[in-house]
C-alpha cells in the first residue's frame, strides 16, 4: 500500500507541478538553512576521536596565583596549561598507558632551493606517545621512539601536505630537512589527518589544521624554543634570567595528555597528581587549594567552549525558520488537498477508510518533504562550500565544514518532520470529508 | 437484501429543516432489479446515500444483507461499502489521473488482496465490459459510454452483493444508454441486486420493479403512500 500511495502522491505532484514546486521549494529552503547551521554546530560539537575519547584525559594543575582567579568565567578553574617544571615531574609517572606533553612553536624550514624559499612553519613539539595516543594515521614510516625523546634525536614527522610540499609526495622517510640551524631526519609521513577541531590543543585557534611538522619535545632546551600558543603566568620574575628562567617560573604554556584505560588507572593517576601537588605545597608552591583536573576529551572541549554559543543560537533560529516554512506551506497543502475532495469522495465511496485517506495524504506530504530535503541538502552543501571558502580566508583551512552521515540523516529526519508539520492538519481535514457531498460534483 | 424501516433523514441549517426522507420504508429482495423514480428533491439521492452507507440517518432501522447497519462506525461502513456495495454514478466518477486498469483497481486496493488476485479480477472485469484493449487509457481518452463501462468494471471487480446506480445513463446518448442497460441486465441475471435511480421511463421499464418517491416517501403512481412503504406488506424476494 505504501508503494501505491507513493505512486498516487507522484501523480498528484505532477498534476499541479507549479504548486508542487512552490511547496517543495519552501521545504528545500528551510532544510538548506537548518542543515547548514546544524552542520556548522555539529562540526564543533562532534567527538573528534570517538574510539578513545573516554580514555584520553587532559591534565591540569592549579599552580595559579592565590590572590586572583585564573581568567575566565569560572573562578574555580585551574589554568588551562601547566608549567614546564610540573610537566617534567609528572611525565615521570608510569601510571598512564601513554602520555605526552606538548606545545607548538613556529620555526624556519629550509626546503630544497628548487622547491621553495625558507619559511616559518608551525611545529608541534611532543613526545613519542603522541602518535599512538591520538591514533594518528601514517602513510610512510612511523613516529619516533622513546629513545628519540630522551636524546633528543634529530627526527621529525611530516604531515601529508608538508611532505607534498617538500618532497613532492614521495616516501621521504630517511631524508633530511633543515629546520632553523639543524638537520632533522624524516622518520614518518602522516596520512591525511584533518580533525575538524584540533582537539589535542583547544587552548587557542582550534579550527586550524594539525601542524605540518612534529618533532621531539626535548628540542625545547637545545634550540631554546618559545611557544607560539597561549602562555599565562604570575608571580615574581624568576631568579634565573633568560630562557632557563622561563622554564623554572610559574608560566603555564604546556598542554598535557594522558591515556588511562581503566577507572583504577585514572584514580591512581589522580592520587599521584594530588601527592605531587601536596609535596610541592611543602616547598611553598601551589598556594591555592588542591584543584587538579583530569578531564576527558569531550568534557574538556565543552569546558573550553569549542562549540560557540553563536553556532547553537543560529541552529535554533534556523530550526524555527524551518518550522515557519512548514507552517506556511500548510495552507498551500490544505488548498491542494481540498481541491481534490471529489476524488476523495470517490475513494471513500469505494471503501477507503478515513485512515486510508489520511495515510495517503501524509505519504504525499512526506514525499514533498523528502524532495525538499534532497534539494535542501544540495543547497546546504553549496552553502558549506561557501562557508569553507570564507573560513579559508580566516584560518587558511578550507575543509572545516563537512556534512557527515549523521548530519545527512538529520537532514532527512528534518525533511520528514517538516513534511509532517506541513501536512498532518491538511491530511486530517481531508480525511474528514463526507463522501456523499462530493460525489455529485465529481 | 436491503430493508429500511421508518427511516428519517433531516438536513438542518440555522434557518430551515429539510425532511429528505420521512418514515421511509423499503424492502428490496436479493437478486432484484429495482428502479427508483421521482422528481428532483423527492429524496432519491438521499436514499442512495443512506442505502450506500455514504450518509447517516436520524431515525429508523436499516438492514443490509441480513445485517443491521443502522449504527455503525465510520470504519465499519467503509468496510461494508468496500465488500458488499458497488456504486455507479451519473458522472462516472473515475479518477482522472489513473488509467482504466488503476481505476478498476481502486476498491480492490482497500481490500488487501494479493497483487495477482487483483490483476485477475481487473482483467476479468474489463473483459466483461469489453474494454480489455483500453486498460492503459486515461478516462479523458474514452467516450462517455466507455467511461461508464469502466465504472461498471470497477463495480464488477469488487464482486458486490448490491449495486447502487445513480442515473447511470443520465449523461449518455440513446445508443450508449442501451448498451449500459444491457450490461446492467446481464449483471443482474448473474444474481447481483441492483437499485437504480433514474429519470428515464425507458430505463425504469427494464427493471423488475419501479418505486416512486415523493417528498421523501414511497408513493404509488397517484402520489399516495404506497403499500411498498410498509415493509410488512411488501413481497419478500430475499
Amino acid at each position: 500500500m505504501l508503494l501505491y500511495n507513493l505512486r498516487i502522491a507522484l501523480l498528484s505532484l505532477k498534476r499541479n507541478w507549479i504548486l508542487s514546486a512552490v511547496i517543495v521549494g519552501g521545504i528545500a529552503l528551510g532544510i538548506a538553512v537548518s542543515t547548514m547551521f546544524a552542520t556548522t554546530r555539529h562540526v564543533f560539537a562532534r567527538n573528534p576521536i570517538p574510539q578513545k575519547s573516554d580514555v584520553l584525559y587532559y591534565v591540569r594543575l592549579d599552580s595559579w596565583d592565590p590572590q586572583r582567579p585564573y581568567p575566565g568565567d569560572d573562578p574555580s578553574r585551574p589554568p588551562t596549561q601547566i608549567t614546564y617544571r610540573d610537566m617534567v615531574e609528572i611525565m615521570k609517572s608510569d601510571i598512564p598507558l601513554r602520555q605526552s606533553a606538548m606545545f607548538r612553536s613556529n620555526l624556519y624550514v629550509f626546503p630544497d632551493p628548487k622547491v621553495g624559499r625558507p619559511q616559518k612553519t608551525m611545529v608541534r613539539l611532543c613526545f613519542a606517545d603522541f602518535f599512538p595516543m591520538f591514533d594518528v594515521p601514517f602513510k610512510y614510516g612511523s613516529g619516533w621512539d622513546k629513545k628519540a625523546d630522551a636524546g633528543p634525536e634529530p627526527v621529525v614527522v611530516l604531515s601529508a601536505e608538508e611532505n607534498d610540499l617538500l618532497f613532492g609526495g614521495t616516501n621521504s622517510v630517511g631524508k633530511t630537512i633543515r629546520m632553523e640551524d639543524r638537520e632533522l631526519r624524516v622518520v614518518g609521513v602522516l596520512d591525511v589527518w584533518r580533525p575538524t577541531v584540533r582537539f589535542y590543543d583547544v587552548t587557542a585557534n582550534f579550527f586550524q589544521a594539525p601542524e605540518p611538522i612534529f618533532m621531539p619535545f626535548n628540542f625545547l632546551r637545545p634550540m631554546k624554543l618559545r611557544t607560539f600558543g597561549n602562555s599565562d603566568g604570575w608571580g615574581p620574575s624568576p631568579s634565573i634570567p633568560g630562557f632557563e628562567g622561563r622554564l623554572v617560573g610559574e608560566s603555564c604554556w604546556i598542554q598535557m595528555w594522558v591515556e588511562l584505560p581503566t577507572r583504577e588507572k585514572r584514580q591512581a593517576y589522580e592520587d599521584f597528581l594530588a601527592a605531587y601537588v601536596m609535596e610541592q605545597k611543602k616547598a611553598g608552591r601551589f598556594p591555592r587549594p588542591l584543584n587538579n583536573r583530569v578531564t576527558p576529551v569531550m568534557a574538556w572541549m565543552k569546558e573550553q567552549k569549542v562549540v560557540p554559543q553563536e553556532a547553537t543560537a543560529m541552529m535554533i533560529v534556523s530550526l524555527l525558520f524551518l518550522a515557519v516554512c512548514a507552517l506556511n506551506l500548510m495552507g498551500l497543502l490544505l488548498g491542494k488537498f481540498l481541491a481534490r475532495a471529489p476524488e476523495i469522495g470517490v475513494r471513500r465511496a469505494l471503501g477507503a477508510r478515513r485512515f486510508d485517506i489520511f495515510v495517503q495524504h501524509v505519504v504525499e506530504c512526506e514525499l514533498v518533504g523528502l524532495m525538499g530535503g534532497v534539494i535542501g541538502m544540495a543547497l546546504a552543501l553549496g552553502g558549506l562550500v561557501w562557508m569553507n571558502n570564507w573560513m579559508k580566508t580566516v584560518t587558511q583551512r578550507g575543509d572545516v565544514f563537512r556534512m557527515d552521515a549523521p548530519m545527512a540523516a538529520l537532514s532527512v529526519a528534518l525533511s520528514l518532520i517538516a513534511g509532517l508539520i506541513a501536512g498532518v492538519y491538511p491530511a486530517w481535514r481531508v480525511c474528514r470529508i463526507a463522501p456523499a457531498v462530493h460525489l455529485k460534483v465529481q | 437484501m436491503l430493508e429500511m424501516k421508518d427511516i428519517k433523514k433531516v438536513y438542518r441549517t440555522d434557518l430551515v429543516e429539510t425532511h429528505a426522507l420521512a418514515e421511509f420504508s423499503l424492502r428490496v429482495g436479493s437478486g432484484e432489479f429495482v428502479a427508483i423514480m421521482g422528481p428532483s428533491g423527492s429524496g432519491k439521492t438521499t436514499f442512495l446515500n443512506v442505502a450506500g452507507l455514504l450518509d447517516t440517518f436520524d431515525e429508523g432501522r436499516y438492514w443490509l444483507d441480513g445485517e443491521d447497519v443502522s449504527r455503525l462506525s465510520d470504519d465499519q461502513m467503509s468496510r461494508i461499502r468496500n465488500r458488499k456495495i458497488g456504486f455507479i454514478f451519473q458522472s462516472f466518477n473515475l479518477i482522472p489521473d489513473l488509467d482504466v486498469f488503476d481505476n478498476v483497481d481502486v476498491p480492490l486496493r482497500y481490500r488487501a488482496l494479493p497483487a495477482a488476485d487483483r490483476r485477475a479480477r481487473i482483467e476479468k472485469a474489463l473483459e466483461l465490459v469489453g474494454l480489455s484493449s483500453r486498460a492503459r487509457h486515461l478516462p479523458s481518452q474514452l467516450s462517455g459510454g466507455q467511461q461508464q463501462r469502466v465504472a461498471i468494471a470497477r463495480v464488477l471487480a469488487g464482486d458486490p452483493r448490491l449495486i447502487l446506480a445513480d442515473e447511470p445513463t443520465g449523461n449518455l446518448d440513446s445508443l450508449m444508454t442501451r448498451e449500459i442497460m444491457d450490461l446492467l441486465e446481464r449483471i443482474n441475471e448473474q444474481g447481483t441486486t441492483i437499485v437504480m435511480v433514474t429519470h428515464s421511463p425507458e430505463c425504469a421499464a427494464r427493471a423488475h420493479r419501479q418505486i416512486h418517491l415523493l417528498d421523501g416517501k414511497v408513493v404509488d403512481l397517484e402520489g399516495r403512500p404506497a403499500p411498498m412503504a410498509r415493509p410488512e406488506l411488501a413481497p419478500s424476494l430475499g
